[in-house]
């Protein structure tokens, strides 16, 4: 089972991200509410994959990114956006994010984000 | 999806939201280069957008959206405009603040308020761009790139000095 971290100072957003992805198989096993804490979990915890918010408090959503890859290369990041967000989204990708998805959520283009996620190689 | 577990889990944090904004705007009226201030309106209409977007109420998406984007700007510029950019974003607090109480009260989508999303919109902005600080100023502040675009001609809202965004307010 994929094993996700969710970062979002939203507790709504973490609520339904993993109210989408946990009956398609993956496994929750963190949240994070700030860019500060995100990376504390992900040394914890060692996710499979991080779902993240491009806008939180502490550390932004592209900080963190790049505080990740620097401690995994490997890291598989999704970046969760909103419209009107398109440059800091490729300001994510290019910090090493593997893909992201736009707000209000579609439950189908979550789960397919991830997957792709998944697929690309580290 | 379980909209009456995610339209309480809205209520409760964009109230949480809106009283961290209206400290904030407090702030920012005596502070006008407080980043941490700006930053932080900036966060919570980004949060109560997203909330409110998938959930579909239209109406206080497109009023957090249009009060994100007037905090970008101010974001870039590393201050807010006092005498006349106050006064628009404490009526765009007040707007979304009366919004959340019809979704309390109605559980349904509140009506638009196109009055104030013009009044939000860069579009309607006549005054001056507050100057932008030097580099060691901005420090921490990001998308320096694009010009802050506000100013609109609004009466100054008074509000008053409290700790907390209280339930209504009395529109401007």
């Amino acid at each position: 089972m994929t094993r996700v971290l969710i970062a979002d100072d939203a507790s709504f957003m973490r609520q339904m991200i993993r109210d989408i992805i946990e009956p398609e198989g993956f496994e929750v096993v963190g949240e994070a509410s700030d860019g500060v804490e995100v990376i504390e979990k992900f040394k914890e915890l060692h996710p499979d994959m991080v779902m993240m918010d491009i806008v939180m408090p502490k550390r932004s959503g592209i900080d963190s990114v790049k505080g990740i890859i620097a401690m995994d290369p490997t890291a598989r990041v999704v970046m969760c956006s909103a419209l009107g967000q398109e440059s800091l989204v490729m300001e994510a990708i290019e910090a090493g994010a593997k893909d992201f998805i736009v707000k209000p959520f579609k439950p189908e283009a979550v789960v397919s984000a991830l997957k792709k996620a998944l697929e690309k190689e580290s | 999806m379980d909209l009456a577990k995610y339209r309480n889990l809205f209520l409760e944090e964009a109230t949480e939201h809106l009283a961290e904004m209206s400290r904030a705007l407090l702030t920012l009226e005596k502070h006008p280069d407080n980043g941490e201030a700006i930053d932080l309106v900036f966060r919570m209409a980004h949060s109560i957008k997203g909330m409110a977007g998938s959930l579909g109420y239209g109406s206080i998406t497109e009023i957090s959206h249009k009060l994100e984007d007037r905090m970008d700007a101010y974001r870039a510029a590393g201050r807010i405009d006092v005498v006349e950019g106050i006064g628009i974003l404490f009526r765009g607090l007040d707007g979304l603040e009366r919004m959340v109480e019809v979704v309390r009260e109605t559980a349904e989508s509140p009506p638009p308020d196109s009055e104030l999303a013009n009044a939000l919109s860069p579009e309607s902005a006549s005054a001056q761009a507050p100057v932008a600080l030097e580099e060691p100023q901005k420090k921490g502040l990001r998308r320096a790139e694009t010009p802050p675009r506000h100013g609109v001609s609004v009466r100054r809202h008074h509000r008053p000095r409290c700790a907390s965004a209280p339930r209504a307010w009395t529109a401007s």
